[in-house]
């Protein structure tokens, strides 16, 4: 009942002779299908990561005037940038999980305690609260991001979705390097135990309002 | 974080030295008249001189009283002659705290608007990074000419007046009024590397102007965008940006007059979206006010009267 297998171009009684597979020393297709998320979840989820870069890109902005380091505001610059660029990548998406094509603009908060808390991380302004400002986005908002992104790149479905995993790829690594540059910065602006004190305190603040909004996707205390 | 900022509430580390810049509004309405410029510039004398204690610009002050200001504006700034040094660095001095306010413009852009069509932001956010970029570059300009941040105060009457609260007024007044001045600036200045031999220069401003010209195109095409339905908005725009325009041509230093301390960009201007019409008006604006003849007698004026003053402060002293 096997029917060998045609090749375009190829009239019925031309037969290739390659073997469909085996000839080739090509590793077994490991993935699985079938994932956590179905194409409507990860449509919301990719609009909720949206809310997030969208927001964070638009603070970071606001406070290119009101912090004093210099190398602060240049660095943040080039975050801004690829904030953005990230949110338009989660756009770009949108369509293509079926949400129209009017989508690629759409932010969503994953709840209004979310959408609050983001207004809570960029709440601080005066040029004394850079330590405030960037431990909110640097110590807590993006790991949080990066922790969920390298999640849904694990749990979706490794084909079906592959095109979300890629652009979360991206995302993943250079949000890896805010972080990093973060800390580096917020180190160095902590150069006393008050200080660090202070960058500690808004953690804990932001992390609790964090922990109860559900975080970007509102279900944190679900997917526990 | 609120919405809107006042320019006093830009935050700078202890390096920079904030001074009022006077000058530059006042010269805006001045009329083309040498005992005006030279009366105006006795009485805010003062004002000058507080702005200039434990800067580098000090011993210019000492030597030539308010007139210096006027001087390193009114002239072009040539290789080789008097006073370049001195001048290239004020300048590049001057185009870093720039690019500062550029940087924190498009900054609030992003924060300020936050309705905005996402494509204004992709733009905005596109020249956060260019601007950052720009202050890294001028940083390095600038110790380049063997100036340093903060040794000459800084105004923050570029964000000042290019900042407004309705979008299509903000991106008339940063991306195109102040952007617009910086092509102004930068093309001067390549020519300026050119006739120097100073490639390092000539090659990073260029690379500077090509990002200037794309945010000026982001102001031609926001404005046009903002306004399309609405007339009335498209005159507010206009004006705004006009009336920034007659702020940043500093007393006519930079128009479209042959030896102008600051030519006017012309084809760098068209390309990034800039009607002939609106060149032609940009140009009569430099035409308005003091002219260079006027500005250099009033220069000579006040120099000698300066300098007489400290002669006889000297004698009384001694
Ligand atoms: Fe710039
Ligand atoms: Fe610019």
């Amino acid at each position: 009942m096997t029917e060998t297998r045609m090749y375009p171009g190829t009239g019925k009684d031309e037969r290739t002779t390659f073997a469909p597979y085996s000839a080739f020393d090509i590793p077994q297709d490991l993935r699985e299908l079938h994932g956590r998320y179905d194409v409507e979840t990860t449509a919301r989820r990719v609009r909720n990561f949206r809310y997030a870069e969208e927001w964070m890109m638009m603070m970071l902005g606001g406070w290119l005037a009101t912090v004093p380091e210099v190398p602060v505001k240049t660095g943040l610059g080039k975050i801004i940038w690829e904030g953005a660029r990230a949110a338009d990548e989660f756009g770009k998406r949108l369509p293509e999980l079926r949400c129209g094509k009017r989508a690629a603009e759409s932010s969503e908060a994953g709840n209004q305690a979310f959408a609050d808390f983001i207004q809570e991380v960029a709440a601080p302004e005066t040029p004394d609260l850079s330590i405030e400002k960037l431990a909110g986005v640097f110590d807590v908002l993006k790991p949080h991001l990066l922790g969920l992104y390298e999640r849904h790149m694990r749990e979706t479905d490794q084909i079906a979705d592959a095109p979300t995993i890629e652009i979360l790829e991206d995302i993943a690594r250079k949000t890896e390097r805010h972080i990093a540059w973060g800390h580096e910065v917020l180190d160095r602006l902590c150069d006393t135990d008050a200080k660090r004190q202070r960058r500690h305190a808004r953690q804990r603040e932001l992390t609790e309002l964090l922990e109860k909004s559900g975080g970007v996707t509102g279900e944190l205390a679900l997917d526990h | 974080m609120k919405r809107f900022i006042e320019h006093q509430e830009l935050a700078r580390d202890r390096r920079f030295i904030r001074q009022a810049n006077i000058a530059a509004d006042l010269l805006a309405t001045m009329p083309d008249d040498v005992n005006a410029v030279v009366d105006l510039f006795e009485k805010i004398g003062p004002v000058i001189e507080a702005g200039t204690r434990g800067t580098a610009a000090e011993p210019l002050y000492d030597r030539f009283g308010p007139a210096f200001t006027l001087m390193t504006l009114n002239e072009p700034i040539r290789p080789g002659e008097p006073g370049t040094e001195d001048r290239l660095k004020m300048r590049m001095h001057g185009i870093y705290v720039g690019e500062l306010q550029a940087l924190e413009g498009a900054g609030r852009s992003l924060w300020d608007f936050p309705d905005a069509p996402w494509e204004f932001k992709m733009n905005m956010a596109r020249q956060c990074w260019d601007e950052a970029r720009h202050v890294q570059i001028f940083e390095k300009l600038l110790e380049h000419v063997g100036g340093e941040v903060g040794m000459y105060a800084e105004s923050t009457f570029l964000f000042e007046a290019a900042c407004a609260d309705d979008p299509a007024l903000r991106v008339a007044g940063v991306n195109r009024a102040l952007e617009g001045l910086a092509c102004d600036v930068f093309r001067d200045n390549i020519e300026f590397a050119k006739q120097s031999d100073d490639e390092l220069m000539e090659q990073s401003m260029d690379y500077v102007l090509a990002d200037e010209l794309t945010h000026v195109r982001f102001g031609s095409e926001w404005v046009a965008e903002f306004c399309k339905d609405d007339p009335e908005r498209l005159k507010r725009a206009r004006d705004f940006r006009r009336e920034t325009d007659r702020r940043f041509n500093f007393g006519g230093a930079r128009s479209n007059e042959e030896g102008a301390a600051i030519p006017i960009a012309w084809e760098d201007r068209k390309f990034a979206g800039f009607t002939e019409e609106e060149l032609e008006d940009l140009a009569a604006l430099g035409g308005e006010g003091p002219s260079r003849a006027t500005m250099k007698q009033a220069i000579e004026i006040l120099v000698s009267r300066f300098q007489a003053g400290s002669a006889i402060d000297e004698e009384v002293a001694s």
